[in-house]
């Protein structure tokens, strides 16, 4: 017995390990919405790089959508070119401001009919793997965010707060495969449930007789207690119905598009 | 340490270039995973004490900037390292294009073996969905990525006349001390 645990030491070992972590694993399954004290340190030490590469990352996109392409003209009226480009710059900068303000006057607006307090933050970083969609926010429990609180975007529902360090919080997207909202359909109040399928939702639970159409807006229910009710999170691009069976197969886009998001607000969890 | 401290200083800057930067330019599943290339450096570099080490942390870092719980990238991450270091024992690893199929076979490992945690335990059958239809495309983005960066090492180290640099000759040069 001694000769084969000394033979298949580290094999043993080895198993051992993967064993324990598939344990811890599975431990933090369970506490899906606790943030672990490793979590929270990778997060906070973490968030000032991530905020300043997002600059940065900002500042070049912006550089090189704008301006790369005029090197040649540049070259050409180098003196002109350069006092347009100042003002150019300027300008963008204003415009940037500009639509900043809109946007951010169209979330106060969107809240201020929630009659909830609301936290306007600023999206930092998204998800490290391909297949979970999460996104990283730059407000966390220094500015009163706590696990399950509700994120929105002007054009409706973006998900919800699942991990939150002090400085940072991380957002579980309605696209995200483990994401299930109460919805229903707002024009015949049919419910269901929106689950996430990584680019799409799918309503699940629809009943076959319920009538529900393309372009139908899909509504937060108020179910669960996480979501106030009535947000807009959805639109129906398809409903098909089978032969057979109790539920439709009704598929849906978000609203927000996750592509282009840069700010949003987290609902906080008590009424006004 | 100070080499421990550059891994670690490694994995944070591949997480955050793939978190804050790919994100602006490539959808999710056309984003480079530079941690996975890391991982299977280490395994082909380090001594092994430190290189399961790393693996936990950088598993552990994964884990805090995605969505899933704390454990299942550590889990996947020391099952390709220890994958790695079983294998390089028979291959012939400072063969470049070798670590390219090395790449890839990590890429396939690490999918599986996400897969296969997350219906086991998550009961997330949706996430299936999302992930078979870009396993092809994280193939294809990390086979072009690696290579690219592979070509830019060699290249760099034949302008500089150094070729000691490779992992597989690392490894080579410390296990059997050539």
């Amino acid at each position: 017995m001694r000769d084969l645990l000394k033979r298949y030491r580290n094999l043993f070992l080895a198993v051992a390990l993967l064993l324990s972590i598939l344990l811890l694993y599975s431990y933090n399954l369970r506490q899906r919405t606790a943030t672990t004290f490793f979590e929270r340190a990778v997060l906070t030490f973490a968030a000032p790089f991530q905020a300043a590469i997002d600059g940065a990352a900002d500042v070049v996109n912006d550089w090189w959508q704008h301006y790369f392409w005029l090197v040649q003209t540049e070259q050409r009226n180098s003196m002109l070119e350069q006092e347009n480009r100042q003002l150019r710059a300027e300008l963008q900068q204003v415009e940037e401001f500009r639509l900043q303000n809109e946007r951010l006057r169209q979330l106060l607006a969107f809240v201020d009919d929630l009659d909830r307090p609301a936290l306007p933050a600023q999206v930092i970083g998204e998800d490290v793997s391909s297949w979970a969609r999460t996104i990283t926010i730059d407000k966390g429990t220094r500015a009163g965010l706590r696990a399950g609180f509700p994120v929105v975007a002007a054009e409706g529902v973006v998900g919800r707060v699942i991990k939150v360090a002090p400085n940072s919080s991380r957002v579980l997207l309605v696209t995200d495969a483990s994401s299930a909202i109460a919805a229903l359909v707002q024009r015949t109040r049919t419910r269901g449930v929106a689950r996430g399928q990584g680019a799409k939702l799918t309503l699940d639970y629809a009943l076959r007789e319920a009538d529900i159409q393309i372009d139908d807006l899909l509504v937060t229910s108020g179910m669960g207690g996480v979501f106030p009710k009535g947000l807009p999170l959805a639109r129906v691009v398809s409903a098909e119905k089978d032969e057979f069976g109790l539920f439709q197969r009704v598929e849906l886009v978000p609203t927000v598009d996750f592509s282009h998001l840069e700010e949003v607000m987290v609902v906080l969890g008590e009424d006004r | 340490m100070r080499g421990f401290l550059l891994y670690l200083f490694l994995g944070m800057l591949a997480v955050l270039l793939r978190t804050s930067v790919f994100p602006l330019f490539f959808s999710p599943g056309f984003c480079p995973d530079l941690l996975l290339g890391l991982i299977i450096y280490l395994g082909l570099s380090e001594n092994m004490l430190r290189a399961v080490l790393l693996a936990l942390l950088l598993g552990g870092m994964q884990d805090s900037f995605s969505g899933s719980s704390l454990g299942l990238s550590v889990f996947v991450c020391l099952s390709i390292l220890l994958l790695v270091r079983l294998l390089s024992e028979h291959l012939n690893v400072e063969s470049p294009p070798l670590l390219i199929l090395l790449i890839l076979g990590g890429t396939f490992v690490q999918q599986f073996l996400l897969a296969t945690c997350l219906v086991l335990f998550a009961d997330a059958g949706a996430v299936l969905q999302i992930m078979l239809p870009t396993l092809a495309e994280q193939l294809l983005t990390n086979l072009v990525a690696y290579t690219l960066l592979l070509i830019l090492i060699l290249r760099l180290q034949h302008l500089f006349g150094y070729r000691a640099g490779l992992a597989g000759l690392i490894y080579q040069s410390k296990r059997h001390g050539t």
